[in-house]
């Protein structure tokens, strides 16, 4: 179905340092059609089984103060958050 | 087995020999629950007072998204709803971390007891009071104290309550939580609750081994957190001797 709630939003991921004053420092800008939306951060110095996920270490806007569990790879991060961006979604967190 | 209680009591209010023999009989159903398991859910009208003697238990609510809130975590000596037996229905539930021990007393034997012993009744407004003076605290915390500091004044208050119930030695008490508890309670991510944890043991504040946490420097970590131990209203923190409530005393005297 076309229309234009069905327009994909453009996720961008740009590498950037994040200060955590933790051993997690690598993460990813996350630009949502040009804006930025949201600071994803690899856990590195967590629980083993952590380890390697995603983190959103900062939300804004829509994505402000969600508290989401990590995600195993940044594809999923990347599709949660897309989906995050439609403009008809209300309930947020899954 | 009513130690914890009496403690807790008598920290509030001197209690005499007939207060302690009212306080015993006052536990006649005793029962083992199990691990993270409900004593009693939102919805539920509630019979019973629910007095944990053993274990860790929590106060919380169910979001629509499936988040969990914790409002409190209750230690042996607690009534889990000194007051909300006079509901209809529980507005929220109460649900075990650790196996816990608790006693369910009918409300009718808080009625006879409170008829009957002013101190003991004193001492459960003392309770209630200091419930919400903890809940009070919490929302300070959420509201006004960063991550670190949030989770910093949590483990200088359990401290101090377990320490007035006996469960508490060496600066060391048992620490049955989950990372997931302290989130839910702190409003916080596990994640940020890991990250805390781990900088509290590095920076030497704390210890977690086999689920005790041990406190190295507790005057640090009251610093660090802006700890003030008064909402506790604990005896070695209150002024009871200065204290009174001359309405009570009067009607205890006629």
């Amino acid at each position: 179905m076309a229309g234009p709630h069905n327009v994909e939003t453009l996720v961008v991921l740009q590498p950037i340092a994040v200060d955590t004053d933790s051993s997690d420092c690598k993460g990813m800008l996350v630009l949502a059609n040009g804006m930025l939306v949201a600071v994803l951060v690899q856990l590195n110095h967590s629980e083993e089984k952590q380890k390697g996920r995603w983190f959103i270490e900062a939300g804004f806007g829509r994505l402000r103060d969600l508290r989401q569990r990590p995600f195993d790879t940044l594809d999923d991060a990347t599709r949660w958050l897309r989906q995050q961006m439609k403009p008809n979604v209300v309930n947020r967190q899954s | 087995m009513q130690d914890a209680l009496i403690r807790k009591l008598e920290s509030y209010e001197a209690l005499s020999k007939q207060d302690h023999e009212a306080l015993r009989v006052l536990v006649p159903k005793i029962r083992q629950v199990g691990p993270r398991t409900d004593l009693i859910s939102e919805g539920e009208p509630p019979e019973n007072v629910h007095l944990i003697l053993e274990g860790f238990a929590c106060r919380y609510k169910i979001l629509p998204s499936g988040q969990r809130q914790i409002m409190a975590f209750l230690v042996p000596g607690d009534f889990c709803d000194l007051n909300v037996f006079i509901l209809d229905q529980m507005d929220h539930c109460i649900g075990t971390i650790s196996a816990c021990q608790v006693a369910d007393i009918p409300r009718r034997a808080i009625d006879e007891i409170t008829a009957n012993h002013p101190h003991i009744t004193r001492a459960f407004w003392w309770c209630a009071l200091v419930d919400e003076a903890v809940l009070r605290e919490w929302l300070v915390n959420v509201g006004g104290r960063q991550a670190n500091q949030r989770i910093a004044h949590l483990l200088c208050e359990l401290l101090l309550r377990l320490q007035a119930v006996g469960y508490a030695s060496d600066n060391t008490y048992p620490f049955p939580f989950k990372q997931a508890d302290i989130a839910d309670c702190m409003g916080l991510s596990e994640v940020h609750v890991n990250r805390t944890i781990r900088e509290l043991r590095a920076l030497g504040l704390i210890t977690l081994k086999q689920r005790h946490l041990t406190i190295h420097n507790v005057e640090e970590l009251k610093a660090f957190s802006g700890f003030t131990a008064n909402y506790l209203h604990l005896k070695n923190a209150r002024w009871s001797e200065r204290r009174s409530v001359p309405w009570l005393v009067r009607a205890q005297g006629s």
